[in-house]
């Protein structure tokens, strides 16, 4: 449990999408427990190769973990079932999830490795996760993305500390066992199961192949797992480089191996001279390896050889500064006499790769992750003194720490149809509907709507009819009062009297008892209706009504208070603290900035040009909801 | 304005010939397809060789001859030089078949259009692509966005989605919608409204429905039958193709049944094809990839299925029912061809036909209902010369050879000057490329004299007649793929540099069936005997549709539901192409093209266009309301200049005068109806109208069948008497609105 990451932090119903760069379990191996046992809800996406051995990898970590049933994070019917969640995505493939848009690159570190790009709202983001620029013998080495990211998040495993180059490291590698077994000794190679030890058995059996001389000395490979994931190479060959693919192509399958035989346990395994032996785990924790370590370890004879990165607390990094004895697993001690090399192939990025891929990207922002403090903190600086004269901001966060950076991303749009028919000069107005698909943005004219999009748009006509038994010309009469605009006409087909109030309600006689409404839906008319309708029913329940004068008047007074009022109330709402200030005006302020309303010009005084925008518009919203109707529809 | 778009058919409209078509978009040129029939008739290239050289680049969609047959040829004679975008499997498969097609067609002619080294040259230019790969395009096509997408029907198939400006050109045909056992249905569907939309009218009258499970059923059950008569069953197929998806039946079949009748797969690279297969997962069913991801097993292990890659091994197999698959589909060439006529006579014995064979070939003819009684076929061969044949053709090469030693002397004395000047641009890189494939060139006839003499070296010139010291210039001699020289030369003693020198091309041909290869590099003289015989058509011939196309009502929905903005057919009959064309007319959008061969036709969208910057004043202050994948608002804006000169939109400095309100949404009377009545409202239709509670009819004026861009905004009318229900049946009415 303590050794998962700190999602206490997050609120995993928040993540949208969750990738996984590659198989390793410091990489992928909180997964299930991530899908099964907590509120995350989003999608994961990981390549074909890595999906596969993910599954191997975790279903075999399960069974080996030592931890009590209780204590176990997740089990095999979880692995499964988040089996069904992951989604695949091939190299290259644009996948867009909600508006985000995203594609892998080849990494190199191991089969399926990915770096990923992702591209919100026009920034883009490239995450390394553990990458290698070298090519080595099955794999390619990372790509150079064709864009240049915002930021790069980039892994500092190695820091500033430099690789031999791959054919010095390999020689060293097949030189250390060449003597060693020529010697009578036995070298014991500690490695993860799956990735590097590929890597490792295609140099060890080649260079077997190439010395008639050894083949008579056995190498075996302890680990059955890595024998399932075998088939797993065999079928993704389109993921590896063309040295593995040629030699598909010419029906040799390139991990079936002639010198190297597999062993299931330290039982199944006779030491009866020199031999070579790779065992995992790779940080001699415990294991077939460790038994072996325990085994050899005093007879000067023998050679460990550590091919990996070493991480901080294991006995492989401990054996590395040679210390006189070492605790064995029974707890005894023992002198420690055999050779320890440490020849890395661990296809992590070195500080000259790092340089290198940095110098080609051109990000504008780099983050450091994925290293040992002093070792990324070294590498900040050799980055800050290598982008010292280009605006690049280089970080190196800690754990949990987030790091913030603006983008002033410029949101541009597309005017299409109706309304794009003529380019625009300055100062013209351009009214239309704004469509935001991803983030994307189109304006066009309402009715053409449905033709750039999926959208349609619907006209709704209404017709309603009202028993009324008075006389039409009553009603006309009525409703001029009431409304500034009506014109009565008659009905061309059926010649039945009919009034036209805003242009907007059509009002007909249908017969001697019933008159019909008809408009067509927005909510000016229909407020228009109701009035109408209430209007009517009015008619119908009373005797016409003397209407005073002097109370229209005082109406109007109380209006204008009364508009006041909603003014003030709806600021409220929005703004939140609005005082009223010196003539009538207003003071409105949000977070520390002051502005001033003028309630009859609409003028705002604000220091602030944002807050002064927004309570522009807002105040031009209200006054349009609580003004008179105007007179045409228009 | 938009982007500017004609299609200009180079081959198969208004008929089933194979496909090509010229898409030019901003004056950049597509070749999409590049395909040719198993005739292989450079006729019907005759548009494609006026305006190959103008193309820009290839964009290939399926791995069979109708789609890419004519590549090589196009590249090797007709100045194509364009680069070839495709997917890894149709790149590999595409190959394949085109190995196939050249070996079936070198046993029985002498077939001269192109060469093996041609057919490699050609895919060399292949760019691969994956599924969903969003392509830029450099230099000419600045600003152009190329992507395949999965399209069915074979493996690798591909609808390519070409983008520029945010306008969509989209080329598919051949579409499977359905998900089969080793592919997963086409995404077309997910492609809305798109500028321009080329599909193919081939399907578009066959309605058969389809029923997987039961004609799969039949399927096995037909070929049982006939083994258990003691009839042989021979499946002509295509190369590298729809055959997956038969083998993968017929092994289920066999495990279902336990049957161990012997089924053979027999092409010149049958076994290459399965091992390249194995290898493409992830380009296949999901269900494939899920139990390859659970299990690791790949359903191209086979178990059934033997492969072959020549006929003799089939005559040594032992006697008895048994099922061979064979190409070619056609029955014109290929081992399909041979078994057939031996086959034919035989009444117990059964053709069984997967896919409708191509115009006047053989398969077409016996695919005729009556199928024919006897017809006539050419049989070839290709035997060894012996006795005075033999000794015409040597005195005949040896003429040649001195012919060319002289041609050779003359050129050289030419070129030299022009050749000394290339040189350094020759990389290393090339070579391996060069000299893996020299070796299929010996079995040209004329390949042997011409390097007879280059490798002589300096030939004294007769003109020089001053002595003189002799100069050994270093001479240098090309092929396709640069200066052809000894591999030994530059194999690397170091250790450590065999990393570097990997590349693609050295595996290009590495996996030649071995039969095949000795077949290639026997240079044995040999001519062609070729007589015709009348083959009596005893055995049973039968059709079963296998092809994985859409069918025609499927193809119409997809099509309305994609709803192009401008549709343009290619590729079906006559009849099919003008029955489709008057369907989307009325159904899918008013603007529908058939062009003919050579028929320019301008599907530039009259779409007008112009870019604005948004401030962030102005969106600061948007209201966007969500709708299903989109957000949508209203804007007032005032147009305003740019430092940079573009267009920005800035929030009025006036009021903006109001707007008629718009109501966003589609309203599906069904759909609504069961929200009513979740209300606790009695709804029912009657007479095209809904009727809510007592009094209110709810009706959708106009016709609701018109689908896409030829309808305007819907009407939606809605009466009743002045009452409560009006008011809370128009309140649930608005509330399938958006109001903006």
């Amino acid at each position: 449990m303590a050794a998962l990451p700190y999602f206490d932090e997050i609120d995993p119903s928040m993540i949208d999408v969750l990738l996984i760069t590659h198989f390793h379990l410091d990489h992928a191996a909180s997964l299930p427990y991530f899908l099964e046992k907590t509120t995350f809800k989003g999608r994961v996406f990981m390549t074909y190769p890595t999906k596969a051995i993910y599954k191997l990898l975790l279903t075999d970590y399960v069974k080996v973990s030592k931890v009590s049933v209780e204590d176990m994070l997740f089990n095999e019917q979880d692995i499964n079932r988040s089996m069904d969640k992951i989604e695949v995505i091939d190299f290259h493939q644009t996948v867009e999830v909600n508006g985000i848009r995203f594609w892998c690159y080849t990494a190199g570190h191991v089969l399926g490795a990915a770096m990923f790009m992702v591209d919100i709202a026009g920034v883009r983001v490239l995450y390394t996760g553990d990458y290698s620029r070298e090519e080595d013998r099955h794999l390619r080495a990372a790509e150079t993305p064709l864009f240049s990211p915002d930021v790069c998040i980039i892994e500092s495993t190695y820091g500033v500390r430099q690789h031999q180059p791959q054919h010095v490291r390999e020689k060293r590698f097949t030189d250390v066992i060449h003597t060693t077994i020529s010697e009578g000794g036995r070298v014991l190679i500690p490695v993860f199961a799956l990735g590097r030890a590929q890597e490792l058995l295609l140099i060890l059996d080649e260079y077997w192949s190439t010395h008639p001389e050894l083949q008579n000395i056995p190498i075996y490979y302890a680990s059955p797992l890595a024998k399932r994931c075998l088939s797993v190479y065999e079928t993704y060959l389109h993921s590896m480089n063309d040295r593995i693919r040629s030699k598909h192509a010419a029906k040799s399958n390139p991990f079936v191996f002639k010198y190297i035989s597999p062993i299931k346990s330290i039982e199944n395994f006779k030491d009866v001279g020199p031999s070579v032996v790779m065992a995992s785990p790779g940080g001699l924790q415990s294991g077939l390896s460790r038994q072996l370590f325990d085994m050899w370890c005093s007879d000067r004879k023998n050679a460990c050889v550590l091919p990996g990165y070493l991480v901080e607390g294991t006995l492989a990094k401990t054996i590395i500064n040679e210390p006189k004895e070492v605790t064995l697993m029974n707890g005894l001690t023992a002198p420690l006499n055999m050779q320890v090399h440490n020849i890395s192939f661990s296809a992590h990025a070195d500080s000259a790769q790092t340089s290198a891929f940095l110098e080609e990207l051109l990000p504008n922002n780099i983050i450091l992750v994925h290293g040992e403090a002093k070792e990324m903190g070294r590498l900040k600086q050799k980055l800050i003194g290598q982008f010292a004269d280009r605006n690049v901001k280089i970080f190196n966060p800690k754990n949990c720490q987030s790091v913030e950076m603006y983008f002033n991303s410029q949101k541009m749009a597309k005017t299409i149809g109706r309304l794009g028919e003529r380019t625009p000069e300055v100062g013209e107005t351009v009214s239309g509907l704004l469509v935001k698909k991803g983030f994307t943005y189109q304006i066009m004219a309402p009715d053409d709507l449905h033709i750039f999009s999926q959208l349609s748009t619907a006209n709704i006509t209404q017709r309603i009819t009202i028993p009324y038994a008075g006389a039409f010309s009553v009603l006309n009469h009525r409703l001029k009062q009431i409304f500034e605009s009506v014109e009565s006409s008659t009905d061309e087909e059926s010649g039945i009297p009919m009034l036209r109030v805003h242009e907007r309600v059509t009002v007909k006689q249908d017969s001697e008892k019933l008159i019909s409404l008809h408009w067509s839906s927005d909510p000016v008319s229909d407020m228009v209706s109701d009035s109408i309708v209430a209007l009517v029913v009015n008619i119908n329940r009373e005797i016409p009504k003397v209407v005073v004068e002097a109370e229209a008047i005082k109406t109007e007074e109380e209006n204008g208070k009364k508009v006041e009022k909603v003014i003030y109330a709806l600021l409220v709402s929005l703004f939140g603290d609005v005082k009223a200030g010196e003539n009538g005006k207003l003071v409105i302020t949000v977070d520390g900035n002051v502005a001033e309303l003028d309630k009859q010009s609409g003028d705002v005084v604000s220091e602030n040009e944002g807050l002064k925008e927004r309570i522009r518009t807002a105040f031009q919203r209200i006054q349009s909801a609580v003004k008179p109707i105007p007179l045409s529809a228009s | 304005m938009g982007t500017s778009v004609q299609v200009t058919p180079l081959c198969g409209v208004y008929n089933e010939n194979p496909l090509s078509y010229l898409v030019s978009i901003d004056d950049f040129n597509f070749l999409i397809d590049c395909g040719w029939h198993d005739h292989f008739d450079p006729t019907i290239l005759q548009p494609l060789s006026k305006v190959a050289s103008t193309i820009d680049a290839v964009l290939l969609s399926y791995p069979d001859t109708l789609h890419l047959g004519a590549l090589p040829y196009a590249v090797k004679q007709l100045g194509l030089s364009a680069p070839v975008f495709t997917t890894e499997p149709t790149y590999r498969l595409g190959l394949l078949t085109m190995y196939d097609q050249y070996l079936s067609r070198k046993q029985v002619s002498d077939f001269d259009l192109f060469t093996l080294d041609d057919i490699d040259s050609a895919f060399q230019k292949v760019t691969r692509l994956t599924y969903s790969q969003n392509h830029h395009l450099s230099g000419k096509g600045e600003g152009i966005v190329i992507a395949p997408h999965v399209a069915g029907h074979l493996l690798g198939g591909t609808v390519w989605k070409i983008t520029k400006d945010g306008e969509d050109v989209i080329y598919a045909v051949d579409l499977n919608h359905r998900k089969e056992r080793h592919l997963n249905g086409t995404v077309l569907a997910s492609f809305v409204r798109p500028a321009v939309l080329i599909t193919d009218a081939y399907n578009a009258l066959n309605n058969q429905p389809y029923r997987r499970g039961e004609k799969e059923n039949e399927f096995g059950e037909t070929i049982k039958k006939t083994l258990g008569a003691g009839g042989n069953v021979l499946l002509p197929v295509d190369t590298a193709g729809r055959v997956f998806e038969l083998i993968l039946i017929l092994e289920q079949y066999w495990t279902d049944k336990s049957l161990n009748y012997p089924i053979f797969f027999l092409t010149y690279v049958a076994s290459s094809t399965i091992d390249y297969v194995k290898s493409f997962l992830e380009w296949m069913s999901d269900s494939i990839a899920k139990s390859f991801e659970q299990n690791r097993e790949n359903p191209f292990l086979l178990k059934n299925v033997t492969f072959l890659i020549n006929k003799s091994e089939l005559d040594n197999a032992p006697d008895g029912p048994k099922v061979v698959i064979a190409s070619m589909a056609s029955l014109e060439v290929g081992f399909s061809h041979d078994i057939f006529v031996e086959w034919a006579s035989d009444a117990k014995n059964l053709v069984l036909f997967t896919e409708r064979g191509q115009f006047a070939t053989l398969a077409r003819i016996l695919q005729a209902d009556p199928p024919p009684k006897a017809v006539k076929v050419a049989m070839s061969k290709r035997v060894p010369l012996v006795g005075e044949e033999l000794i015409a053709y040597e005195e005949e090469q040896n003429r040649i050879k001195k012919e060319e030693t002289l041609k050779a002397t003359l050129i050289k004395e030419e070129t030299k000057a022009s050749h000394g000047a290339d040189i350094d641009a020759s990389d290393p890189m090339v070579v391996d490329v060069s000299n893996t494939h020299a070796l299929p060139d010996v079995a040209g006839p004329h390949g042997g004299g011409y390097r007879d003499i280059l490798i002589d070296g300096f030939v004294p010139s007769s003109t020089s007649v001053a002595p003189m010291f002799p100069f050994y210039e270093n001479t240098f001699e090309w092929d396709d793929f640069g200066e052809v020289i000894n591999p030994d030369d530059y194999v690397i003693k170091d250790e450590d540099m065999d990393q570097t020198g990997m590349h693609v091309g050295g595996y290009l041909d590495a996996k030649f069936d071995e039969g095949s290869t000795s077949m290639m590099l026997d240079t044995k003289p040999s001519k062609v005997v070729s007589n015709e015989l009348t083959v009596q058509v005893k055995c049973l011939l039968i059709y079963m549709d296998f092809e994985g196309r859409s069918d025609g009502r499927s193809i119409k929905s997809i099509l309305s539901h994609v709803a192009p903005l401008k549709l343009v057919l290619v590729h079906g009959s006559a009849e099919a192409t003008e029955h489709l064309k008057q369907h989307c007319l009325k159904h899918v959008c008013p603007h529908v093209y058939a062009p003919h061969i050579e028929e320019t036709i301008d599907v530039t969208s009259d779409l007008c266009a112009y870019k604005v910057q948004l401030s962030e004043k102005l969106m600061s202050n948007v209201l966007f309301k969500k709708l299903g994948d989109y957000e949508i608002a209203w804007v007032d804006a005032e147009v305003a200049k740019t430092d940079g000169g573009t267009l920005s939109l800035n929030p009025c400095s006036t009021t903006a005068p109001p707007h008629k309100s718009v109501l966003v949404g589609d309203l599906k009377m069904a759909d609504f109806k069961q929200f009513l009545a979740s209300k606790g409202i009695q709804v029912e239709f009657a007479g095209g109208a809904l009727r809510c509670g007592e009094y209110v009819t709810i009706r959708k004026v106009g016709d609701a069948s018109q689908k896409g861009g030829a309808s305007g905004p819907q009407q939606i009318l809605i009466e009743g008497p002045l009452c409560e229900d009006y008011y809370k049946i128009r309140d649930y009415l608005y509330s399938q609105f958006f109001l903006l």
